[in-house]
C-alpha cells in the first residue's frame, strides 16, 4: 500500500499544482494547461523515449478532433461518445499509418509528418468542404447535451474531466517508462542493431509507440473539440506545428513532468506576451532558438537543480543526451 | 622528455563522453624518427592519433608540438601548422579524381609542387584523371599519403598505413616509409609486427588506454620485444 | 484535353518547379555538407519576397528589387550562421532542425512586426504573353524558369569547376578528411550557407510577384519544398532538380484533372517514394537515425 502511494505520490505532487492552478488562475487557462499538457505528453513521449522529432502533431489533433466533430454535428450529442470516437479514430488511423511512418531516419519523419498536417488541412478545409464546412468549422455546443456524472458543457466540470484524464494519462506512462516496453523504446532510441540482436523488432516497438503516442494527440484533440464546442481546420494549421516541440522542449524532453511543466509556461508566457507584444510569435522562435542554444535540458531539470527535495518523490526524469 | 622533442605529450586523458579511454598519456618524439604504436584493436591508438591531431578534446594533459601547445586548435589549424593525419579508413574523395583530390591538398597548403609525391607513388601519376572512387585500396592509401606530404609537413600521424593491403604493397609502403622519415618525423599507428620491427625508431606499445612499453634499444625493436607486451 | 490548357499547365508547373528547385538546392547542400535541416531556409524566401515588394514599391523597378531581395536574405543568412548555426553544428540533426525551426517562427514573427499581417501585392515586372505553341503564356512565368536553369548550371560550374567548389563537394562526402588537409571548413560552411540563402532569398523573390506577400507565405510553402527534397533526397543536387520539377508538374497538370487532389498528389508521391527507397530517390543514406 505504501509503495502504490510512494509511486503517485510524486505525480500526485505535480497535479496539486495544477489544482492550485484552478484556485488561484482563471478556468480557462487551467483548462487551456491541462489539455496542453495532454497534447504534448504524446510528443514529449515521441522524442524523448523513442527518439522521434514530429513536426506534424496538428494532424492527430485534427483527427481526433474532427471524429468528435463529425459525431457530435451529424449524429450524436453525447460528449462523452464523441471523445471515445475521437480515441478510436486516433488509434486507428495511427495504427494504419503507423508502419510506413516509422520506417523513416528521424529527419524525413519529422518533415513527412508536417507534410501530413498541411494535407489534412488542406483536406478539411477544402476537399471534405462539404462535410466538415470549411473554414466555417463545425459548430456542435449547444448540441452536447448535459451528461449526469460530470457534465462536460460546464467548464468547471470540464476541467475536472480532463484533469482526471490527465492524471491517468500520467499514470500510465510513468507505468510504461517501468515495464519492458519501455526500456525496449529507449533501447531502439539508442542502439538499433542490439535491439535487432536482442531479437526484439524495432518496427514493431516503434509502431506501437507512434500509436499510443498520437491516440493521446488525438484524445487532446477531442478534449479541444468538446471544451470549445467548435472545430476549424485551424487546428491543424501548420503554423501551429511549432507549438508541441517548443512546449515539450520548454518542459524538458524526455522528462515526466516536462509536459506538465512546459505547459504551465508555455501558457503562461503566451498570455502574458500577447497582452504586451501583439506578435508574440517572435519572441517563442527566439526562445526556442536561445533554449537550445543555452541547454536542452529544459525547465524541469532546471527546477530539480534548484529544489533537491522532489527529486527522491518525483523519481528520476531521464535527459536522453546525458 | 626532452626539450629537443617535436612532438611531447604528456599526462593525457581522454575521454569519450562518461566513459575514459585513455589514461595518462606520455610520448616523447624527437624530430627525424619514425616511431610507430602498437597494441590490439580497440587499446586506444587511433583515439591517440585523432587527439593529437584536434579532432578529439583531452579532458586533461598537454599535447606541445614544437613547444607550442596543440589543445583547444580546430584540426585544420594543426594541419597548418605542419602536422598532418592520415586516417585509417582509406577513404579519398570518390567523386573527385585523384588530381583534384591532390589539388585541394595543394591549395590549401600553398604547395603546388607535386614532385615529391610523384616520387614516392609514381602510381599516381598515371591514375591523375582517375575518380578517387575507382581506385584500389592501395592506390587509395597511396593517395592519402600523397595527399598529406604537400605543404612539407613535420610531422606526419598515420593510422594503420599497411592494413587490408597486398604483402608486395606492404612491402613497397614500408619502403616508403623509411624514405618519408628521413625528411619528415612519422608517428605510425601499425598492426603488422615485422614491419613494425624493420622499420621503427621507437615503439610504443599501448594496453587499454595505457602506454605500457617505450622501446628505443634497436635490437629489443629487431627482436619485436614489444610482443610480450600486448 | 485542350492542348491550350495543356501547355499552361506545364509552363504553370514548371515555374512553380523552378521556384521549389531554387529553395531546395539550399536546403539539399546545407544537408549534404553541414548535415543540417535548414527550415530557416523558408525565412529567407520571406525575406526575399518583402524586400523585393518594398524596393519595387519605392523604386518601381523589379528586377533591382528582386536583386536586392536575393542579397538582403543573404545578409540575414549570414547573421544567422554566425550567431546560431555556428555553435551547433557538432550537434545532432534533430537539434538543429529545431533550432533552425525556431529562427523560421520568430523571424515571421519579426515579419510580421515589421510589415503588418495584411497580404502585400508586389508587381510583376512584364505583364507581356509569349505564344508558345499558340498558347498565350506569361513571359514572367518563362524568365522564371530560365533564371532557374541559369542557376542549375551556375551551381553545377562551381561545384565542379572551382576549387571552393570541389572542397564543398568533398566536404559532402567526408567533413573531417578536408579538415585534415588544412583547410577551414567552417568558412566552406559559411560560404554555402549564405549561397543558400541567397538563392532561397531569390525564390522569394521571383515568387513575390505571383502570389500575394504575405508573413506566412514561408510556413506555406514549407511543406511543398519539403516533399521535393524528400523525394529528390537530401544532398543530391541532380534528385532536387528532378523531384521540383516533378512536384510541380504533378500539382498543376494534377489540378488540371482534379483540383482538391493535385495538392495532395506530391505527398502521395512522397509516401510511395519513401516506401521504396527510404532516403528518396537520390539520396544519401550517410546517417542512420
Amino acid at each position: 500500500m505504501r509503495r502504490v502511494l510512494r509511486w503517485w505520490s510524486g505525480i500526485f505532487l505535480a497535479f496539486l499544482v495544477v489544482g492550485a492552478l484552478r484556485v488561484f488562475m482563471p478556468l480557462p487557462f487551467a483548462n487551456e494547461i491541462v489539455i496542453l499538457s495532454i497534447y504534448v505528453m504524446g510528443c514529449n513521449f515521441l522524442l524523448g523515449r523513442v527518439g522521434f522529432i514530429s513536426f506534424g502533431q496538428p494532424a492527430y489533433l485534427a483527427v481526433g478532433a474532427y471524429a468528435t466533430a463529425f459525431y457530435l454535428f451529424y449524429f450524436g450529442q453525447n460528449p462523452y461518445l464523441g471523445i471515445l470516437l475521437g480515441v478510436l479514430a486516433g488509434a486507428v488511423v495511427t495504427f494504419l499509418i503507423g508502419p510506413f511512418f516509422v520506417r523513416l531516419r528521424s529527419d524525413y519523419f519529422a518533415l513527412v509528418n508536417l507534410a501530413l498536417a498541411v494535407i489534412m488541412y488542406y483536406l478539411m478545409e477544402k476537399v471534405l468542404a462539404r462535410i466538415t464546412h470549411g473554414d466555417n468549422g463545425l459548430w456542435f455546443l449547444t448540441r452536447m447535451t448535459s451528461t449526469s456524472g460530470l457534465d462536460l458543457t460546464r467548464p468547471g466540470q470540464f476541467f475536472v474531466f480532463a484533469f482526471v484524464v490527465a492524471l491517468a494519462l500520467w499514470g500510465f506512462y510513468k507505468y510504461l517508462d517501468e515495464t519492458i516496453y519501455g526500456a525496449c523504446c529507449l533501447a531502439t532510441k539508442v542502439n538499433e542493431d542490439k535491439v535487432r540482436f536482442l531479437g526484439y523488432s524495432n518496427l514493431h516497438i516503434r509502431w506501437l509507440a507512434f500509436v499510443i503516442a498520437n491516440t493521446t494527440t488525438a484524445l487532446a484533440g477531442s478534449l479541444y473539440a468538446i471544451y470549445f464546442g467548435f472545430v476549424s481546420p485551424e487546428i491543424t494549421s501548420p503554423h501551429r506545428a511549432a507549438d508541441p516541440v517548443v512546449v515539450t522542449i520548454l518542459g524538458g524532453v524526455g522528462t515526466l513532468y516536462g509536459p506538465l511543466v512546459g505547459a504551465i509556461a508555455y501558457t503562461g508566457m503566451k498570455d502574458v506576451l500577447s497582452r504586451v507584444i501583439v506578435n508574440w510569435e517572435f519572441f517563442v522562435g527566439f526562445l526556442l532558438v536561445f533554449i537550445m542554444l543555452a541547454g536542452e535540458r529544459g525547465l524541469w531539470d532546471t527546477l530539480e537543480q534548484v529544489l533537491r527535495r522532489p527529486r527522491r518523490i518525483a523519481g528520476r526524469p531521464w535527459t536522453p543526451n546525458s | 622528455m626532452h626539450n629537443g622533442d617535436i612532438l611531447a605529450v604528456q599526462d593525457l586523458h581522454v575521454s569519450y563522453g562518461a566513459s575514459q579511454v585513455l589514461f595518462d598519456v606520455h610520448l616523447s618524439i624527437r624530430a627525424g624518427q619514425l616511431v610507430t604504436c602498437v597494441g590490439r584493436n580497440g587499446a586506444g591508438k587511433t583515439t591517440l592519433l585523432r587527439t593529437v591531431a584536434g579532432f578529439l578534446r583531452p579532458t586533461s594533459g598537454s599535447i606541445l608540438f614544437n613547444g607550442g601547445s596543440l589543445i583547444g586548435l580546430r584540426p585544420y589549424q594543426i594541419a597548418r601548422m605542419g602536422l598532418k593525419y592520415v586516417p585509417q579508413d582509406k577513404r579519398v574523395f570518390s567523386d573527385l579524381t585523384v588530381r583534384e583530390n591532390l589539388e585541394l591538398a595543394s591549395h590549401a597548403t600553398g604547395d603546388y609542387d607535386w614532385a615529391p609525391v610523384v616520387e614516392h607513388f609514381p602510381r599516381l601519376k598515371q591514375l591523375l584523371d582517375h575518380k578517387g572512387g575507382y581506385l584500389s585500396g592501395g592506390e587509395r592509401q597511396m593517395l592519402m599519403i600523397g595527399r598529406a606530404l604537400l605543404g612539407q609537413p613535420s610531422l606526419l600521424l598515420i593510422d594503420e598505413p599497411t592494413e587490408g593491403l597486398a604483402p608486395g604493397l606492404v612491402d613497397h609502403l614500408k619502403d616508403v616509409l623509411k624514405a618519408l622519415s628521413r625528411k619528415t618525423t612519422l608517428v605510425i599507428v601499425e598492426q603488422n609486427l615485422p614491419v613494425v620491427s624493420a622499420i621503427s625508431d621507437k615503439i610504443y606499445a599501448v594496453k587499454e588506454g595505457r602506454i605500457v612499453a617505450e622501446i628505443s634499444d634497436p635490437q629489443a625493436i629487431k627482436a619485436n620485444v614489444c610482443e610480450r607486451y600486448l | 484535353m485542350d492542348p491550350q490548357l495543356l501547355i499552361s499547365g506545364v509552363i504553370f508547373g514548371l515555374s512553380m518547379g523552378s521556384i521549389y528547385f531554387l529553395l531546395a538546392i539550399g536546403l539539399s547542400l546545407c544537408f549534404g555538407l553541414m548535415r543540417i535541416i535548414s527550415l530557416d531556409q523558408l525565412l529567407y524566401y520571406s525575406v526575399g519576397a518583402y524586400l523585393t515588394y518594398t524596393v519595387q514599391v519605392a523604386t518601381g523597378n523589379v528586377w533591382a528589387a528582386v536583386l536586392v531581395g536575393a542579397l538582403v536574405a543573404g545578409l540575414v543568412s549570414l547573421a544567422v550562421e554566425r550567431f546560431v548555426f555556428f555553435r551547433i553544428y557538432a550537434r545532432d540533426i534533430t537539434f538543429t532542425m529545431i533550432t533552425s525551426f525556431g529562427v523560421l517562427i520568430g523571424g515571421v514573427g519579426a515579419i510580421k512586426y515589421i510589415w503588418g499581417l495584411i497580404p502585400r501585392p508586389a508587381a510583376i515586372p512584364i505583364q507581356a504573353q509569349a505564344a508558345i505553341f499558340g498558347t498565350a503564356v506569361p513571359v514572367y512565368r518563362l524568365i522564371v524558369i530560365a533564371l532557374s536553369v541559369l542557376v542549375y548550371l551556375g551551381i553545377t560550374l562551381f561545384l565542379n569547376r572551382t576549387i571552393t567548389g570541389k572542397a564543398i563537394r568533398a566536404g559532402i562526402e567526408d567533413v573531417d578528411h578536408v579538415e585534415g588537409l588544412g583547410i577551414n571548413v567552417y568558412r566552406l560552411f559559411t560560404i554555402t550557407f549564405v549561397i543558400a540563402g541567397m538563392l532561397s532569398g531569390l525564390a522569394g523573390g521571383l515568387h513575390a510577384p505571383l502570389i500575394m506577400v504575405d508573413p506566412q507565405m514561408g510556413l506555406n510553402v514549407l511543406a511543398f519544398v519539403f516533399m521535393v527534397v524528400i523525394i529528390g533526397g537530401l544532398g543530391s543536387i541532380k534528385g532536387t532538380l528532378i523531384s521540383a520539377f516533378l512536384v510541380g508538374q504533378v500539382t498543376s497538370l494534377g489540378s488540371l484533372v482534379y483540383a482538391p487532389l493535385a495538392q495532395m498528389a506530391p505527398f502521395a508521391i512522397m509516401l510511395g517514394i519513401l516506401l521504396v527507397k527510404p532516403t528518396g530517390l537520390y539520396g544519401s543514406k550517410f546517417l542512420k537515425r
